[in-house]
């Protein structure tokens, strides 16, 4: 997986690309709590290359948006894959977090 | 109707998760899995081996166990084979997926998205190991 970091009006964007898995998911993990910890408040993940989410990854998004929520911060989801759009159904997430269709739909709420 | 029938031993490492990947793919490819197929028997490979990783064996200690994928025609069949101590992954509480988000759990997932995507799970403690057996019939070649 990789992330690539950049921002749209005040909201930080984080673009992921490749799987998100047991394996790679910590590091997902660190970036978001490192944000946090330098005062980023609204975060947007863009998932439109993001091919697959297991629950390890599924875990991070929503410690994530608990966190961001708890800091007085909003978290929201955008460009989900078919894959990605699946597990975010199968887990209830499409009902708890705020997802988008487009990372600038995404930064707009965030 | 052929059966064809693959095994792959894996350590309790999570850096096994790559290979393990790539076993799923190369034993679908000749199948044709649709992607909603391969989607199934990812993440619930993925799940089951991050299960016994990271909680099967308490003892620090390096350990193998055992991934078999087998397909009856369209019948994909995959047994996790380990010799931790006896644990049934499939006994979990349900996950209430419709919970508002501050009183979402962050864990449960994996299984509930097992049961999910797969057609039937089972678990039976047999000669000292764990036998996790799941079993998805896919869709038609594509």
């Amino acid at each position: 997986m990789d992330i690539t970091e950049s921002k749209i009006n005040s909201a930080t964007v984080l673009a992921l690309s490749g799987r998100l898995d047991n394996l790679t998911s910590p590091i997902l993990e660190k970036k978001v709590d490192a944000l946090l910890a330098a005062g980023t408040r609204q975060l947007v993940f863009d998932c439109g290359q993001l091919v697959y989410a297991s629950s390890a990854g599924l875990r991070v998004f929503l410690g994530s948006a608990k966190k961001l929520k708890a800091a007085g911060g909003q978290a929201a989801f955008a460009a989900l894959t078919p894959p990605v759009h699946e597990v975010f159904e199968l887990s209830g997430f499409t009902g708890v977090l705020k997802v988008e269709a487009t990372a600038a739909a995404a930064a707009a709420i965030a | 109707m052929s059966t064809l029938r693959q095994t792959l031993t894996l350590r309790n490492d999570p850096a096994e998760i790559p290979r393990l990947a790539a076993f799923v793919d190369a034993f679908c490819a000749p199948l044709t899995p649709t992607p909603k197929d391969v989607l199934a028997l990812q993440l619930s490979l993925e799940e089951a081996v991050t299960n016994v990783i990271n909680h099967g064996y308490a003892d620090g200690q390096p350990h193998t166990f055992t991934v078999e994928l087998a397909a009856d025609d369209r019948r994909v069949t995959v047994v996790v084979a380990d010799d931790a101590p006896a644990y049934d992954p499939l006994a979990r509480a349900e996950v209430d997926i419709t919970l508002p988000l501050g009183q979402r759990p962050i864990g449960g997932l994996g299984v509930h998205l097992v049961k999910k995507l797969m057609d039937s799970a089972r678990y039976e403690r047999r000669d000292g190991r764990n036998l996790l057996t799941l079993v998805r019939t896919l869709g038609p070649a594509t």
